[in-house]
């Protein structure tokens, strides 16, 4: 099932969207776009090339609050916060970022305990992937390739959207995304020409080539296993780190929390937020023991989470080639060129 | 557990403290469920933690000292911390008095290998304040219920002074029974200690268990743990014979927070306990 509507008339669809539920759309912030709950249907703007945070906000908020208390009262007076959520609709999510949705599904939604707030938002929200713009240029950071995703691949999303140059072509492929497109009034139907636009340019995504490793997975999570006390290799890597943790801050797949108390004027609030594993009191013990006190040790311990740790545990890759990190590095640390090196160290 | 949600802690209330040392920053403090439900909910075996959590403070990842036979209530020794970092919680912990009420998330992680160790003799080896669910397996293998399906059990345990030893009437009791040997040691004694003085390494080389069919569980302070294991190397111990348990920072402790793992394990949730052969197979990072 293809549907289209014309690129002017967007906004109209963005306005029945937030009638239906929560709307989440990429929006232009003063150093770029950032997927924001769309009040104003004019504000959303599909002329980006990726955000510069990824959209596992949607699901994995920079605060998460678990409970408010007072401070000193009994905890049966505590009150747990309500989710109390609305459909939510997370439109325009590069393939990349699609994916890494799948693979945050297999921490918090799959393996042991459940996480409560992953799981209901994201069964509240119905994604909305949307094919890179294939003329233009692919971003020199962007390894997605390498991951095995392409430029406008459709898996993983309920509809996909793909844009010629007068319409925003939607299809329906999960029931989900199926069922709500038949709800769509404001969408037309689409021609047998532009069906064959669609399955043209999910064909053509696969020839936008981002920068391209062949990886075994087991093979890379070995090697990386095997330098762990190469300190001269990961030194070397981490040597203009600042610590700053920007690179786990916009990583779609980074799901490190702190859980943290805020307390005010006899009240509290019980929250997570998002943590770093490159801050320095990120393992910090009560004792004063730090097994990752020093740069090179935090560095190596992202790197091989990603690469070595997460396909022992879960059988995956925990990075899908979006680029961000290397893109808001202050210093130029590139994770596709640290994979690549320790290949060959 | 999903209808529970694993972040929010149940009350228990604070029935009992007793303050284990004479240097005063080490209590064991009793804690009864406040619903019966949490109560049934919180079945736990030795070696297992929880997460003790003051609203407004925060929560403390903490080894369980009571053992799963001793019913209603549950037990955590706990020192204060705030030397190095603030230790807000186990601060806070320590000025409460008997009545207070915090709360508690757990039981969590896994536990000493209880069918592993069946039918095996055990020597428990501790040091100092990391004897807590040393004590919680020892009170469970000694519980009438369980005694017969343990061979000899041997207790080697120190602290640097006698008035720094933890569970002091429990540590007479076990003297006094004829199914545990136990060896109790500090580095230097009093005018008041008659019992033995040295390092817990040596007296393990002089106690000199034999290998054969035996277990041995270790914990204590990294200086220990390092002149400990060689002594049972000497001896004959295998990797897979020796378990420990590791420390590392956490939050969750349900396995989604990302901080203590050890290469692709995680403490919180495939740990604590490890044996030596599982550590030796993990990078060090710990």
């Amino acid at each position: 099932m293809l549907k289209k509507i014309a690129i002017e008339k967007i906004s109209q669809l963005v306005a029945v969207l937030m009638e239906k539920g929560t709307l989440l759309a990429p929006v232009k912030e003063i150093s770029g776009h950032n997927f924001a709950q769309i009040l104003d249907p004019q504000k959303v703007d599909l002329n980006f090339y990726n955000t510069i945070l990824s959209p596992k906000g949607a699901f994995f908020p920079h605060k998460e609050d678990f409970v408010k208390y007072k401070i000193g009262k009994p905890l049966a007076e505590a009150e747990p916060a309500v989710l109390n959520l609305k459909p939510a609709f997370l439109f325009g999510v590069r393939p990349c970022d699609v994916k890494s949705f799948e693979i945050m599904d297999i921490h918090f939604d799959a393996a042991g305990i459940i996480d409560p707030y992953w799981r209901a938002r994201r069964e509240a929200t119905t994604i909305f992937g949307y094919a890179y713009d294939l003329s233009v240029p692919v971003d020199s950071a962007d390894f997605y390739n390498t991951l095995g995703i392409n430029a406008a691949d459709p898996e993983g999303s309920d509809i996909f959207m793909v844009k010629n140059d007068k319409e925003l072509l939607l299809k329906g492929i999960t029931p989900k995304g199926k069922k709500l497109l038949g709800e769509l009034s404001v969408l037309a139907k689409a021609s047998s020409g532009d069906e064959k636009y669609f399955e043209g340019y999910i064909k053509k995504g696969k020839e936008y080539k981002t920068r391209f490793l062949s990886l075994d997975q087991d093979a890379v999570a070995k090697k990386l296993e095997d330098i762990f006390d190469n300190t001269d290799f990961w030194t070397r890597m981490s040597s203009a780190c600042l610590s700053c943790g920007i690179c786990t801050f916009v990583c779609p797949t980074c799901y490190c929390f702190d859980i943290c108390d805020d307390t005010l004027f006899g009240k509290g609030t019980r929250r997570r937020v998002w943590d770093a594993c490159m801050f320095t009191d990120f393992t910090l013990e009560a004792s004063g023991h730090n097994p990752r006190a020093q740069v090179y040790q935090r560095l190596r311990q992202k790197i091989s989470h990603k690469y070595s740790y997460h396909i022992r545990k879960y059988g995956v890759i925990s990075c899908v080639g979006c680029g961000r990190c290397t893109r808001s590095c202050p210093v130029n640390i590139d994770i596709y060129s640290i994979v690549s090196d320790a290949l060959k160290a | 557990m999903i209808n529970i949600n694993p972040y929010i802690p149940v009350p228990v209330q604070i029935s009992k403290i007793i303050n284990e040392v004479d240097t005063n920053d080490i209590k064991t403090f009793r804690f009864t469920f406040l619903n019966k439900e949490d109560e049934q909910n919180f079945k736990y075996m030795p070696g297992q933690f929880a997460e003790l959590s003051i609203y407004g403070k925060g929560e403390s990842p903490i080894g369980i000292a009571s053992s799963p036979t001793q019913q209603g209530f549950v037990e955590f020794t706990v020192q204060r911390a705030g030397v190095i970092v603030p230790g807000l919680v186990t601060s806070a912990l320590h000025d409460m008095d008997e009545g207070a009420q915090i709360g508690i998330r757990g039981p969590l992680g896994n536990s000493w290998p209880i069918e592993f160790l069946e039918k095996k003799n055990i020597v428990v080896v501790g040091g100092g304040f990391a004897f807590t669910t040393l004590r919680s397996l020892i009170n469970y293998m000694l519980h009438k219920d369980n005694r017969s399906r343990f061979g000899e059990i041997t207790v080697i345990y120190g602290a640097r002074t006698p008035g720094l030893l933890l569970y002091k009437d429990e540590l007479a009791a076990w003297e006094k029974r004829d199914d545990i040997k136990s060896v109790i040691t500090v580095d230097k004694g009093d005018e008041s200690w008659k019992g033995r003085q040295g390092f817990v390494p040596a007296v393990c080389k002089e106690v000199a268990p034999s290998p054969k069919n035996t277990v041995a569980v270790i914990c204590g302070p990294p200086i220990m743990i390092k002149f400990t294991l060689p002594v049972f190397f000497d001896l004959g111990f295998s990797r897979g014979n020796i378990i420990t348990s590791l420390e590392m920072r956490m939050k969750c402790g349900i396995g989604k927070c990302g901080r203590c793992n050890v290469g692709y394990k995680y403490v919180c949730i495939d740990g604590p306990v490890f044996s030596l052969a599982e550590l030796e197979e993990l990078p060090r990072d710990y």
